[in-house]
C-alpha cells in the first residue's frame, strides 16, 4: 500500500488539510483562545485586587478568581492549544489523520469539556477555592476532582490517538524517520501520558475518597510529591511544544534551514527522559527529605538546563546563518536582516529572548539556598508568568498567525499582521512590567496567593504597594493584549479572506549528516525514563510512606 | 583514547573522598548509583584495552560468555549486604570495590555485550530481573538490619529501588517480545 499512501501524502501537502482534520484543530484552538479571554479577564481582576484598587465581592472572591484564572490558563489554554497544534502537525506531516484517531480526538474533546464543566461549577459556587494545585490538606468539593480526572482521561485519549497515528505511519514507511514535527508530538504525548499518571493516582486513589469522606485522612507529603511529578512535567510539555515551533517553524518563516536534525531529536529525547524527575525541586522546602537527597536532586533538575542550552545555541546559529545568507554583515549587525515586521517571527523570537531570564530564574529556584529566599513569594508568580506567559504563550500566539488561517483555509492579511506586531509589543511591555514587579516584590517578601492586605498597615507590607501598583499596570496592558489576540484569532478563523496558507516546516540543511536510526526507539527511551523516575522518587516516597506522620483530615480554609 | 580519559576521570571523581562519602551515606545511592557508575567508568575505559590487547580479548573472550560470566559474578557479589558493609569497614575492600566494578565488571561487559546474541542479551536481562525481584523482596521483607551501616528505612528504600528497577526491566522485556521491529525498520 506504499504508493497510494505517498499519493495521499502528496495530495495532503498540495491541497492543505482535510476539512475533518481541520475541524478538530479549529475547535481545540477556539476553546483555547476563549479560555485565554476569560482567564485573562479574571487575571485582570486579580491584579487590580492585589494592587488594592478593587475590592472583589464576597460571591466572587480573590481565591475563587485565582483558582479559575489558573485552571483556564494553565490547564485549558495550554492543553487545548498543544493538542490542536500537534494534531494539525500529525495530519499535515503523516498524510491525514486516521478515522479512528479523529474519533479519539473528539471523544477526548468531549471528556475534557465535561470534566471542565464538572470543575467549574464547584469553583463558581465557592466550593473549590484550592488554587488549581491539588494540595492536601486543602480540600475542594469531590466533583471538582472528578472533573479534573475526566480532563486527564480526555488528554490520554488524545495521547493514544497520536501514538496510533505515528505507529501506523511507521508501519507504512519502514526505516524512515518520523517527520520532525510528529517526532516532537510523540515526545509531548509520551510526557503527557506518563506525567499525568502520578496526578491521576493522587486524585483518583487518594483525594477523591478523602474529599468524599470515605477515608478520614490523607498522606500530605505523598500527595504533594505525586502532584509535582505531574506539575513540573506539564510545565515542560508547554516548553517542549514551544521549542518545536522554534526548531521547525521559525527557520522556515525567516527563510532558513533547520540546523541539525540529530541535535533536535536528541534534545527531545533528553527532555522526555529527564523531565518527570525534575518535579522534586518544587519541594525543596518540604520537610521529611534529607539534605543530601535534596542536594543530589539539584543535579537532576539542572540537567534539564543542558538541552535548553543546546536549543539556545542551535536557534542563534540558524538566525545568524540565515541573516548572513541574506546579506547580513558584522559581528552582530546581521540582526538587521531578520524579518522584524513579521509577527510569525517576532512573537516567537521575543518568547525565546524571554527564556533567558526565565531560565535563569528557574535555576535560582531549584537551588536550595536561593529557594529559601523566594519560596512562596510573588517571585515565583513572576517566574511562571515569564516562562508560561512569555516564552510559551508568545510562541503560541506566533503559531496562531499561520495555524489558524491554515486550518480555516484563509490567509493572514497585512492588517492582521500589523495588529499582531502591535499586540506582541503591548504584551512584551505588559509582561516585563508585571513580571518584573512580581519578581522584585517577591524578593521584598510579599507572599503569593494572598488577597490584598496591608497587615494592619505594617511598614514592610506598605513598602510593597508601589510594586503591586506596577503589577496592576502591567496586567492592564496584558488584557489589551488578550483582547487584540482574541480579535485576531476570531478574525482569521471566520472573517479573513479565503485562500491557502502554508504549513511552514523548514527543511534540513544541505549536506546534513544522516540521523542514526536509534533515535526512533521510543520503547527504549521510555524504559530509561521510567528508570530515571524510579531513581528520583523511590527514596522520598519510601520515606514518606514508611515514616508517615498521622494523616490529615480535609480542611476548607476559605 | 578520549573514552578512556573520560572513564578514568569519572573513576577519579567517584573516588574523591567527599563524593564517595556522600554517595555511600545513602544505601540505595551506594548500590544503585555509585556502583553502576563504577561499571560505566570501566565500560568507557575498556576501549583502550580492546585496542591495545585485541589478542587477549580474542583468546579469552572470543564468544563473550567468559566475560559476561565474570561481570555477573562481580555484580552479584556487590549486591550481597555483607559486601557493602565490608566496603565501608575495610579500606582494602573499598579499593577492591573500585577496582572490581570498573576493571573486572565494566571492561568485560563492554567486550562481551556486542559478542552476545540477542537471546544471550535478553537472557542476561532476565537473570537480572529475577535477581532484582528476589533482592527487592529480601530487603523489604527482612525484619532485621542486613547491613550494620544502614538503618532499616535505608534497607526498605533499597528494596523498593530493586523492585522498581525490576519492573522497568520487565517492561523492556515485554517491549522487545511483543513489538516486531521488522514491521517498522
Amino acid at each position: 500500500m506504499a504508493i497510494p499512501k505517498t499519493l495521499k501524502e502528496k495530495a495532503n501537502k498540495a491541497m492543505g488539510i482535510s476539512t475533518e482534520d481541520a475541524r478538530i484543530t479549529k475547535t481545540y484552538l477556539f476553546v483555547a483562545f476563549m479560555a485565554l479571554l476569560v482567564g485573562g479577564l479574571l487575571g485582570l481582576l486579580q491584579g487590580l485586587n492585589r494592587a488594592g484598587l478593587l475590592e472583589l465581592p464576597s460571591w466572587l472572591n480573590y481565591y475563587q478568581v485565582l483558582t479559575a484564572h489558573g485552571l483556564l490558563l494553565v490547564l485549558v489554554l495550554t492543553a487545548f492549544f498543544t493538542i490542536g497544534y500537534f494534531y494539525a502537525a500529525l495530519s499535515h506531516t503523516l498524510g491525514g489523520l486516521l478515522p479512528i484517531v479523529r474519533k479519539m480526538a473528539w471523544i477526548g474533546f468531549g471528556l475534557k469539556i465535561v470534566g471542565f464543566v464538572f470543575a467549574v461549577i464547584p469553583i463558581l459556587r465557592g466550593n473549590a477555592s484550592v488554587m488549581y494545585t491539588f494540595y492536601p490538606p486543602m480540600a475542594a468539593s469531590p466533583w471538582f476532582y472528578i472533573g479534573l480526572a475526566l480532563i486527564v482521561v480526555g488528554v490520554w485519549m488524545c495521547a493514544f490517538g497520536a501514538f496510533i497515528q505515528v505507529a501506523n505511519w511507521r508501519k507504512n514507511n519502514k526505516g524512515k524517520h518520523v517527520p520532525i514535527l510528529s517526532f516532537f508530538a510523540t515526545g509531548v504525548f509520551i510526557l503527557l501520558f506518563f506525567g499525568s499518571l502520578p496526578v491521576a493516582i493522587e486524585v483518583i486513589v487518594m483525594i477523591i475518597p478523602w474529599s468524599f469522606g470515605w477515608v478520614k485522612t490523607i498522606n500530605v507529603m505523598v500527595a504533594r510529591t505525586l502532584f509535582w511529578a505531574f506539575g513540573h512535567t506539564l510545565v515542560n510539555i508547554w516548553y517542549l511544544t514551544a521549542v518545536s515551533a522554534w526548531y521547525v517553524i521559525v527557520p522556515k518563516i525567516i527563510g532558513g534551514k533547520r540546523w541539525s536534525d540529530l541535535l533536535t531529536r536528541i534534545v527531545i529525547i533528553a527532555l522526555v527522559i529527564m523531565n518527570i524527575t525534575g518535579g522534586f525541586h518544587h519541594q525543596i522546602i518540604d520537610p521529611g527529605i534529607s539534605a543530601s537527597v535534596k542536594f543530589m536532586h539539584v543535579f537532576m533538575s539542572l540537567a534539564i538546563g543542558f538541552p535548553s542550552l543546546m536549543t539556545a545555541w542551535a536557534m542563534f546559529a540558524v538566525f545568524e546563518r540565515t541573516a548572513r545568507k541574506n546579506g547580513g554583515k558584522g559581528l552582530v549587525g546581521w540582526y538587521k536582516k531578520m524579518p522584524w515586521g513579521d509577527v510569525r517571527f517576532l512573537a516567537p523570537f521575543i518568547a525565546m529572548l524571554a527564556f533567558i531570564p526565565a531560565g535563569a530564574g528557574g535555576i535560582v529556584q531549584s537551588t536550595n539556598q536561593l529557594n529559601q529566599v523566594v519560596h512562596n513569594t510573588m517571585w515565583v508568580v513572576g517566574h511562571f508568568h515569564l516562562t508560561l506567559g512569555m516564552s510559551v504563550v508568545m510562541t503560541f500566539f506566533g503559531i496562531s498567525y499561520w495555524l489558524v488561517p491554515y486550518v480555516s483555509k484563509r490567509v493572514l492579511t497585512p492588517a492582521i499582521n500589523k495588529l499582531g506586531v502591535i499586540q506582541t509589543i503591548i504584551w512584551t511591555v505588559g509582561m516585563i512590567i508585571m513580571s518584573g514587579s512580581m519578581h522584585t516584590v517577591g524578593l521584598l517578601g510579599s507572599p503569593r496567593r494572598t488577597s490584598y492586605t496591608t497587615y494592619g498597615d505594617n511598614a514592610t507590607a506598605l513598602g510593597w504597594d508601589p510594586y503591586l501598583l506596577m503589577l496592576a499596570v502591567g496586567g492592564t496592558l496584558l488584557i489589551i493584549g488578550v483582547l487584540l489576540q482574541v480579535y485576531a484569532v476570531i478574525n482569521m478563523m471566520f472573517f479573513a479572506p479565503k485562500g491557502e496558507t502554508e504549513f511552514p516546516i523548514a527543511e534540513e540543511e544541505e549536506g546534513a549528516s544522516k540521523t542514526p536510526y536509534w533515535t526512533e526507539r521510543w520503547g527504549l527511551w521510555i524504559v530509561i525514563m521510567l528508570i530515571f523516575v524510579g531513581m528520583a522518587y523511590v527514596i522520598p516516597l519510601t520515606e514518606f510512606i514508611v515514616n508517615a506522620p498521622p494523616g490529615s483530615p480535609p480542611f476548607k480554609t476559605w | 583514547m578520549n573514552q578512556f580519559f573520560y572513564g578514568l576521570l569519572l573513576l577519579i571523581f567517584l573516588a574523591l573522598p567527599p563524593v564517595a562519602h556522600l554517595l555511600e551515606s545513602i544505601m540505595i545511592v551506594h548500590m544503585h548509583m555509585q556502583m553502576p557508575m563504577l561499571v560505566i567508568a570501566g565500560f568507557l575505559m575498556a576501549r583502550l584495552f580492546q585496542l591495545r590487547f585485541p589478542a587477549f580479548f580474542e583468546k579469552w573472550n572470543g564468544n563473550g560468555i567468559p566475560g559476561i560470566i565474570l561481570f555477573l559474578i562481580i555484580v552479584v557479589f556487590w549486591t550481597i549486604p555483607r559486601a557493602m558493609d565490608e566496603a565501608l569497614t575495610f579500606p582494602s575492600m573499598e579499593v577492591f570495590k573500585f577496582f572490581s566494578l570498573s576493571i573486572l565488571a565494566g571492561i568485560p561487559l563492554r567486550d562481551s555485550w556486542k559478542k552476545l546474541s540477542t537471546i544471550g542479551k535478553n537472557a542476561i536481562i532476565v537473570i537480572f530481573t529475577i535477581k532484582y525481584f528476589g533482592m527487592g523482596l529480601l530487603y523489604i521483607k527482612a525484619p532485621v538490619q542486613l547491613c550494620n551501616n544502614y538503618l532499616i528505612i535505608d534497607q526498605l528504600t533499597l528494596g523498593w529501588g530493586f523492585l522498581t528497577t525490576a519492573i522497568c526491566l520487565v517492561i523492556y522485556l515485554l517491549y522487545v517480545t511483543f513489538t516486531d521491529p521488522t514491521k517498522y525498520e
